[in-house]
């Protein structure tokens, strides 16, 4: 630390020295030797660093034999300041002179030397700096040549005539072929400007075509204005014309009207509308005439039409949709201050059982001046078609009891096609939604609503396969195959109906109407008369102990109607029992059989009486009558009436009872018994008149 | 032209309706074909049918036989119909409802089957006054096909008389048929041809069985007497009128003789009179079975018999006279009875009656199952 001070000291001393004595001394120098510049600096120059290095050297060595010689001398005890010491220290002081010149010539020459250095250095970054920029410039420029040949011409894109073609086409004025042979790109650019060239062309072509088209529309305007013009005249007609119309029962106007509604009708009610119309055509077209009078099928729409149109049109009244809700909102909050969940659940029920606005009325005329009216629904969320009917006759149709079921709606189509029974929805997807809102059943509201048959939903062209839930498809094809079909089997039910309607009324009075057409079927004198025919209901018909053989072979179903007969002749008392189907005269009556006299016997224990069954039951081929066999039932009966005759004459008389027989015989038999169950013979042979055995 | 008449008349009248319309045409050979069913008709000669409900609610099963090989069995209703049930599938453990259905099922005759018989191979049935014979082979190879069918010589009648029994003749190996002429008819088997014919009785005849060391035959009739014949000079030996008898007659049912059957001395008959078992040597009667109703067939059965008619049972009757017992069956009223003598693994009972049902017994004390048409 004390060295350290020391030398700074010693540095600090030194430049002060090495500067202000300099200056002073270069002045004090300076001052007398004004003419011959002196510099240090120069002398610099002419100095060799070596010598100068040896000469510090020597000085060095000399000022340390000196200072020695004086020591040695303190030593030996010489005086301060006696000669030998003192010259010796003047001596000493040269070489100290000297030694300091040495110094400051050391540093001037490192100070040139630094001075050097910075500059060369100052060179070289100069230099490094302008190598930097050229290496710049020469990548940019690279750069720039790399762009220029990357760089895509838009002509490429453009497809240009085949050379060949050009040549052939272009003029010489643009292919210039001297040019243009050996140098590819001028013969690009001749290539281009003959494109341009054919582009002006087509641009005017286009420009051409445009004012053409243009005008031509401008006439198509004006003739259609013409038309337009004519539309009030032709309404005028029209107008005119309706009287004309209606005088020729031509109904032009009414069926345009009706298509116009039926735009709105739902889809399944219009492939119905449309099938219906159009079988009701072809049938007219058949019969000769297409006038509406006699037409078979009659076709018409009810209901409120704009209902209708607002809800085939939900996306345009959107905003009125969310009104509504806001209003059925209110309501339910009205509602809710009634606190029964049943009001709402009967709503919601309502809502499920919603019919379309519109419905379908089909008159089916049924030849002998009745109707046939079936209304068509359309219940909107469960999506199937109810219907219900109404028979219109010109005759009074009330007069017999017993029929009054045959003409019910509810009856009147039960079983048009194999256990159709139209109680149950035939759509299986509503069964979940009826379990939602807690409907049981359809069939309570069948009442309301009409049946749902299954060949309704065919008509309208709905089709539910019987186990899988999704698959509703519309078809007018599916509709259009039901159709006819089913319009036959409508007109056959209705006929067989009122046909049996009017055999009820007489049977009730105790008449067996026989037509000329079948009395070759039964001798002409029938001494056994019908004496009761009253309905009965399922339950009493299942209580009679000989017709258990009928519901245990599963023939008698609720959906049937049941009837009891009663034949008497003198004492004997003979019981029917007749199962009548509603697809009667297709499936034909199925009679039981109980005889009362001397006894009670039944069809299930008396072979004969089995035989009689039998003779009705199963023969009824023969007792058909003229097609479609209406007439069966009469003539079933009127043979139950011929074989109590047979039975009774052609029963055993016992010998040992006195007196005459009470039923004497009075019909002509080959042989009274035959066989091993000792059958009578109940089988009529017309034109002989005799009876026989089967 | 005249060698084909349907050409001819097709060529004429189609040709001048040409113009007209293709359809009218159509319709024109349509109406042709119908006018000459012969060529489409020839196909059908019998048609392999299913009864509707109604007509099985009216069936009755009349006649019953059991196959040689005893596996089979062909019952005959009143339509005419032959049904061949498999007894091996129906007696089988693994016996299904479909296995109690016939095998076979066709129709042979135009009437009522009343009687069925089975040779040693061969079924014959006898239908509306004829006699068919069918193979068992080839009825087992559900092939039905008559091999012969053959009708007793009648005089000429209004309505065609039924057979209402049949048997065989061991003896001279021939056919016994006796049915609504009140005649005995007798069928050489050999030749096929009717060799005689026994007059006597003055009503049908309902029953015909043969005593076969005696060379007898014994029939019984609607007029209420038992014939028996010398079957080979054909004369009438005696005429028992068993309504004669006051243990037997019932005049409040009549006195029709229905069944009739024989075992060594004895026989069993019954009708409109009550079934009663008769000496034959003393040609009198020995007991009288106290049953309800008229009786249409009897067996003797092990020192038992078993009889079948009105009511829905079959009666089991000791020869002394007493009933065992009455055991139940699904008919209402019974018309044949049949035990399987020929397999000894099938040994059963089976009846039928005024329904589509044949009713089994395996053992005799109750119903098993029932085949059913």
């Amino acid at each position: 630390m004390s060295s350290d001070s020391l030398k700074k000291r010693k540095s600090k001393v030194l430049r002060s020295e090495g500067g202000t004595p300099e200056m002073k001394r270069g002045r004090g120098d300076g001052d007398p030797q004004d003419l011959r510049v002196y510099s240090e600096e120069v002398e610099l120059d002419g100095r060799d660093p070596e010598q100068d290095f040896l000469q510090y050297k020597e000085s060095c060595e000399s000022l340390a034999t000196l200072m020695s010689e004086i020591q040695d001398l303190k030593a030996s005890g010489a005086k301060e300041g006696c000669a030998e010491i003192e010259q010796r220290r003047m001596q000493s002081c040269i070489h100290f002179m000297n030694l300091k010149k040495l110094n400051r010539l050391a540093h001037m020459r490192l100070k040139r030397g630094r001075d050097q250095t910075h500059e060369a250095k100052q060179r070289v970054d100069v230099l490094h700096l302008q190598l930097q920029n050229l290496l710049y410039e020469v990548m940019h420029l690279q750069k720039e040549i790399s762009k220029c040949l990357e760089f895509k011409s838009k002509h490429e894109e453009i497809d240009l005539v085949s050379e060949e073609e050009f040549y052939q086409e272009a003029p010489q004025e643009i292919c210039r072929p001297q040019l243009t042979k050996n140098d590819p790109h001028q013969l690009t650019l001749a290539r281009l400007d003959w494109e341009l060239e054919q582009r002006k062309r087509l641009a005017e072509k286009y420009k051409e075509s445009l004012t053409t088209k243009e005008k031509i529309q401008k006439t198509i305007e004006v003739k259609k204005e013409h038309l337009r013009s004519l539309q009030p005249g032709l309404n005028n007609i029209m107008q005119a014309s309706l009287p004309v119309q209606e005088y020729l029962s031509m109904p032009f106007e009414q069926t345009q009207k009706q298509t116009e509604i039926a735009r709105h009708l739902p889809p399944p009610l219009y492939v119905l509308f449309v099938q219906a119309n159009a079988y009701g055509q072809a049938c007219g077209e058949q019969n000769g005439s297409v006038s509406i009078l006699d037409r078979n099928l009659c076709i018409s729409i009810s209901g409120d039409v704009d209902e209708a149109k607002a809800l085939s049109k939900p996306p345009e009244d959107s905003q009125d949709d969310e009104s509504d809700s806001d209003a059925e909102e209110e309501q339910e909050k009205t509602k809710r201050r009634r606190p029964t969940t049943c009001g709402q659940l009967d709503d919601k029920r309502r809502e499920m059982l919603k019919r379309h606005p519109l419905s379908l009325c089909l008159d089916l005329n049924c030849k002998d001046g009745s109707f046939l009216h079936l209304y068509f629904y359309y219940l909107m969320n469960l999506n199937i078609i109810t219907v219900k009917t109404k028979v219109s006759t010109t005759i009074d149709i009330n007069m017999a009891i017993s029929a009054g079921e045959l003409l019910k709606s509810d009856t009147l189509l039960s079983c048009l096609y194999t256990n159709d029974q139209g109680r149950e929805t035939p759509n299986p997807a509503n069964r979940y939604q009826f379990d939602k809102v807690g409907i049981v059943t359809f069939a309570d509201y069948v009442e309301e609503l009409g049946h749902p048959y299954m060949w309704v939903q065919n008509l309208g062209g709905l089709q539910f396969p019987s186990d899988v839930s999704e698959g509703v498809r519309v078809g007018s094809s599916l509709s259009a195959s039901h159709m006819e079909r089913t319009m036959k089997l409508l007109r056959g039910r209705v006929q067989s109906r009122l046909a049996l309607h009017k055999q009820f009324a007489s049977l009730e009075h105790s008449i067996i109407p026989v037509s000329s057409e079948c009395q070759h079927l039964f001798p002409a004198k029938i001494i056994s008369r019908l004496a009761r025919w009253t309905t009965i209901t399922h339950q009493e018909y299942m209580d009679l102990p000989y017709t258990r053989h009928v519901t245990g072979a599963g023939l008698a179903k609720e959906t049937d109607l049941y009837f009891m007969a009663v034949v008497e002749r003198g004492t004997a008392r003979l019981q029917a029992a007749v199962v009548l189907s509603p697809r009667y005269p297709e499936i034909s009556p199925l009679f039981s059989l109980s005889l009362s006299w001397k006894g009670e016997r039944s069809g299930r224990t008396d072979d004969n009486l089995r035989a009689m069954e039998s003779e009705v039951n199963v023969f009824k081929n023969e007792l058909q009558g003229p097609r479609p066999g209406h007439q069966l039932l009469t003539n079933q009966l009127a043979r139950l009436c011929v074989c109590l005759d047979v039975y009774l004459e052609t029963e055993g008389h016992d010998d040992s009872v006195e007196g005459p027989r009470e039923f004497p015989r009075e019909k002509m038999c080959l042989r009274t018994v035959r066989g091993p169950n000792r059958l009578k013979p109940f089988k009529y042979n017309h034109p002989q008149g005799f009876f026989s055995h089967r | 032209m005249s060698q084909n008449p349907l050409r001819w008349a097709i060529r004429h009248i189609s040709s001048s309706l040409f113009y007209v319309f293709p359809l009218c045409i159509v319709r024109v050979y349509t109406s042709l074909i119908r006018l000459f069913p012969l060529h489409l008709g020839q196909f059908c000669v019998f048609v392999f049918s299913r009864m509707g409900p109604v007509e099985l609610l009216h069936m009755s099963v009349f006649s019953q036989s059991f196959s040689p090989c005893g596996r089979f069995l062909a019952a005959g209703n009143n339509y005419g119909e032959i049904a061949i049930f498999s007894l091996s599938a129906a007696l089988s453990p693994d016996a299904t409802n479909l296995s109690q259905k016939p095998v076979l099922l066709f129709t042979a005759h135009e009437g009522p089957i009343f009687s069925l018989l089975s040779t040693d191979c061969h079924l014959l049935s006898a239908g509306n006054g004829e006699i068919s014979a069918w193979s068992w082979t080839e009825l087992i190879k559900k092939n039905a096909k008559p091999l012969w069918t053959r009708r007793p010589n009648y005089k000429s009648s209004l309505e065609i008389p039924e057979i209402n029994s049949m048997i065989i003749n061991p003896r001279d190996n021939s056919l016994v048929v006796g049915g609504g002429d009140n005649n005995i008819h007798i069928m050489d088997l050999e030749h096929g041809a009717f060799k005689s014919v026994l007059h006597g009785h003055s009503d049908y005849i309902h029953c015909i069985t043969v005593r076969e060391r005696e060379g007898e035959i014994l029939s019984g009739g609607e007029d209420g007497a038992v014939r028996i014949w010398d079957s080979r000079t054909g004369q009438s030996v005696h005429c028992i009128e068993v309504y004669k008898y006051e243990d037997c007659a019932r005049p409040q049912y009549g006195k029709w003789i229905s069944c009739v059957t024989t075992d060594s001395d004895w026989m069993l008959c019954g009708g409109g009179p009550s079934l009663s078992l008769w000496h034959l040597r003393s040609l009198s009667p020995t007991s009288v079975f106290p049953l309800t109703g008229c009786q249409r067939q009897a067996a003797f059965y092990q020192d038992m018999i078993l009889a079948v008619g009105e009511g829905p049972f079959v009666s089991h009757c000791l020869l002394g006279g007493e009933v065992k017992a009455e055991i139940p069956c699904t008919p209402q009223s019974l018309n044949t009875l049949q035990l399987n003598t020929n397999s000894t693994e099938h040994r059963v009972l089976t009846v039928g009656g005024s329904s589509d049902h044949i009713d089994v017994f395996t053992n005799l004390s109750y119903r098993a199952f029932s085949l059913s048409f």
